[in-house]
């Protein structure tokens, strides 16, 4: 063998090595985990939404403006559930490890100050607050918060309850009384009427079947008024700027589907109900600022990560087809967007 | 001169097609030894990449279903599996066992904190999942009555199936167990599983024995309502915790299935490629009987089921009433009831 063949011939072997190793990279390259979940400054919004919009991904929080996302200039934690601070700012839960506080942070994310602090070296002052809204006049801040039975350390429920803003380490009142051992009460929706809707969750202990309800009060632990039946099963409910629509998310636990539905309210009940995304898991509506469109969260497909979606004439008897506005994010579903003008 | 050419020239000529033919033959050979050579290499990318989850798959599928000899020696031990497999196409029952195999216990000798029953029928796409209460008071296999779950810590798999096939009057044809390490990793290998919480999950007593030092410590978690994309860690809360649900176990067994349709709907996503890395997660966390081409086909088979088509059924008194039986609370079965409800849901 001449030296130019021995060459061409450590040459194929090589590239016959090659070409093994090539296989199993690509077969690498072809599993489906992740999803494509891309960090959203990296992204571009499918849709340009007037306005800004907050959101959160992976303990993060970020704006997105026109098509563009920034993160905000959070203090480290673990950031969700956002919702409009008193004057242009925000409220946000920062989670941590057996307990979560909520603070007040400027629009770029930078903390200004705590509003509930939720932590404690004793284990069993540690509390979760969650859920804040602001009353209106915004002067009051609601959230949920796990109460637990003193004589029952088994029994901890969510409910709801009120603090002042300017003042939040005086003692709260307490607006719900939960039903024990059943989750309780969660997503305060505070009226301007001084009333209060929330979703109050409970258990048919003969039927086995879980359910919750959206039910309104006028002022703390005071009659309770249903909105919506057990079968209808809806919660996270929204009400547009002009207190006329209420958005809510009801859900199939047999087949696992929640849907977006929006009803006229009068204040006091809702009217017929308006299909606005069969989902298949449509999550926490949130009104435009003028009141015509919504965004709500919802995956692709069933079993992929959430994106935001959009639908125009949210409030009209024609409501649009829902838009999709995100792509490849993971939002977090449990945290309803802030939609600022 | 001229006839002594032209033989020459013959023999050239000849010699010239000959070696023309040779070297047309050496060609074709050598590029038939490349071909053959790339398509090893390719080859050997394959095994290369598969081989780990083979591997895996080799200890964790085609399981023997055999007793461990039981904590009183009384376990039949070595009997061979009572789950046989059905005909092609016909339904079939899968036994799904999980659970709490954190450092409190010694590796093996287990309760089966979850004990679900599946059919499955290719025919019509339906599935019906039948969870069995851990505390219902039994005859178990390995002698005597017991609590259900102890039928696995006495004599692992074949036990189980046994005490169940004995109880129900249901034929197994398969099994599949899965600990707390095991169904975190399935969940974190499917890059997280959507779910739509029922309610709201708050536990100030949650165990803390999967990332803490101390198994016997507790922690107080929270899973908020509504639909979500969880991880494996919080699915596995999700599905675990019963101190703060008013239905305690029957919550728990709901949950757990509404889990499975879940991971159900993930894997529709996952390609052959997914394997290594899923089975290579997996590790000890999981067991079965079933053979790897099995555990294939009845994925691709999962891909056909709707959500609508999966009936989740839990056991719910008058099925059983509460009970103090040799000093523990239990649950004391209604055969009655519970023969008709296996009878609405298993038919033979």
């Amino acid at each position: 063998m001449s030296p130019r063949q021995l060459l061409a011939s450590l040459a194929t072997v090589g590239l016959m090595a090659l070409f093994g190793f090539g296989v199993w990279t690509v077969l690498g390259t072809l599993q489906t985990r992740g999803s494509n979940v891309a960090d959203p400054t990296q992204q571009q919004a499918l849709v340009a939404l007037p306005g800004t919009l907050v959101v959160a991904q992976n303990g993060s929080l970020y704006s997105l403006h026109g098509l563009s996302f920034s993160k905000l200039d959070t203090a480290p934690g673990n950031w969700v559930q956002v919702a409009p601070g008193p004057s242009g700012d925000l409220l946000a839960v920062d989670k941590g490890n057996g307990y979560s506080n909520v603070l007040l942070l400027n629009q770029q994310g930078q903390t200004i100050r705590t509003l509930l602090s939720e932590s404690s070296t004793q284990f069993f002052n540690n509390h979760f607050a969650y859920y804040p809204r602001l009353s209106s006049n915004r002067q009051t801040l609601f959230y949920a918060w796990n109460w637990v039975d003193p004589s029952a350390n088994y029994n901890v429920d969510f409910q709801i309850q009120a603090v002042p803003l300017a003042n939040p380490g005086t003692t709260p009142t307490q607006w719900s009384i939960p039903n024990y051992y059943q989750g309780g009460d969660v997503e305060p929706l505070p009226l301007s009427n001084g009333g209060l809707i929330y979703a109050k969750y409970a258990v048919n202990t003969t039927t086995g079947a879980t359910y919750s309800q959206l039910v309104s009060v006028s002022s703390p632990e005071s009659q309770l008024n249903y909105l919506t039946t057990p079968a209808q099963n809806c919660s996270e409910p929204a009400l547009n700027p002009q207190a006329t629509e209420l958005a809510m998310i009801c859900t199939d636990n047999q087949t696992q589907t929640s849907t977006l539905q929006v009803a006229s309210w009068n204040g006091s009940s809702l009217g017929p109900i308006r299909l606005l995304s069969a989902g298949p898991m449509a999550a926490m509506p949130t009104w435009s600022p003028d009141g015509k469109s919504l965004v709500f969260m919802d995956p692709l497909k069933r079993s992929y990560p959430f994106q935001m979606w959009w639908v125009p004439n949210a409030a009209g008897s024609k409501p649009g087809v829902p838009q999709q506005v995100t792509q490849n994010l993971s939002l977090t579903a449990t945290s309803a967007p802030v939609w600022y003008p | 001169m001229a006839a002594g050419t032209r033989p020459r020239r013959r023999r050239a000529g000849l010699s010239t097609h000959k070696s023309s033919f040779s070297w047309g033959r050496h060609r074709t050979l050598l590029a038939f030894l490349v071909v053959v050579g790339f398509a090893i290499s390719g080859l050997s990318g394959v095994v290369a990449y598969f081989l780990p989850a083979v591997t895996t798959a080799f200890h964790v599928t085609g399981q023997a279903t055999t007793g461990k000899g039981g904590r009183n020696g009384t376990s039949k031990g070595t009997i061979q599996a009572t789950a046989t497999p059905p005909p092609p196409g016909a339904p079939f029952t899968v036994l799904l066992l999980g659970s709490d195999n954190d450092a409190k216990f010694v590796a093996g000798q287990v309760l089966t904190q979850t004990m679900i029953l599946v059919r499955v029928d290719p025919q019509t796409h339906k599935a019906v999942m039948l969870s069995i209460p851990r505390d219902l008071w039994v005859p178990i296999a390995s002698g005597g009555s017991a609590k259900i779950d102890a039928a696995y810590l006495d004599g692992g798999a074949t036990d189980a199936i046994q005490t169940v096939e004995n109880n129900f009057g249901i034929s197994v044809n398969y099994w599949a167990w899965i600990g707390l390490g095991g169904l975190v990793q399935l969940v974190n290998q499917l890059g997280g599983v959507d779910v739509i919480a029922q309610m709201p999950i708050l536990d100030d007593q949650y165990p803390y024995d999967l990332t803490g030092n101390n198994p016997y410590a507790n922690q107080r978690i929270a899973v908020l309502p509504g639909p979500q994309r969880l991880d494996g860690v919080n699915a596995l809360t999700y599905v675990r915790s019963r101190h703060g649900d008013i239905l305690e176990d029957i919550a728990r067994s709901q949950k757990q299935q509404q889990l499975l349709v879940d991971i159900k709907d993930a894997a529709k996503h996952l390609n052959l490629t997914d394997i290594p890395r899923i089975a290579s997660a997996l590790g000890n966390g999981v067991r079965t009987d079933m053979a790897l081409t099995q555990l294939s086909s009845i994925a691709a088979l999962a891909k056909d089921f709707s959500n609508g088509g999966v009936q989740q059924v839990v056991m719910l008194p008058p099925d059983y009433s509460n009970a103090v039986i040799n000093g523990q609370d239990a649950l004391a079965p209604n055969w009655p009831v519970i023969n008709a409800l296996v009878a609405q849901y298993f038919p033979k």
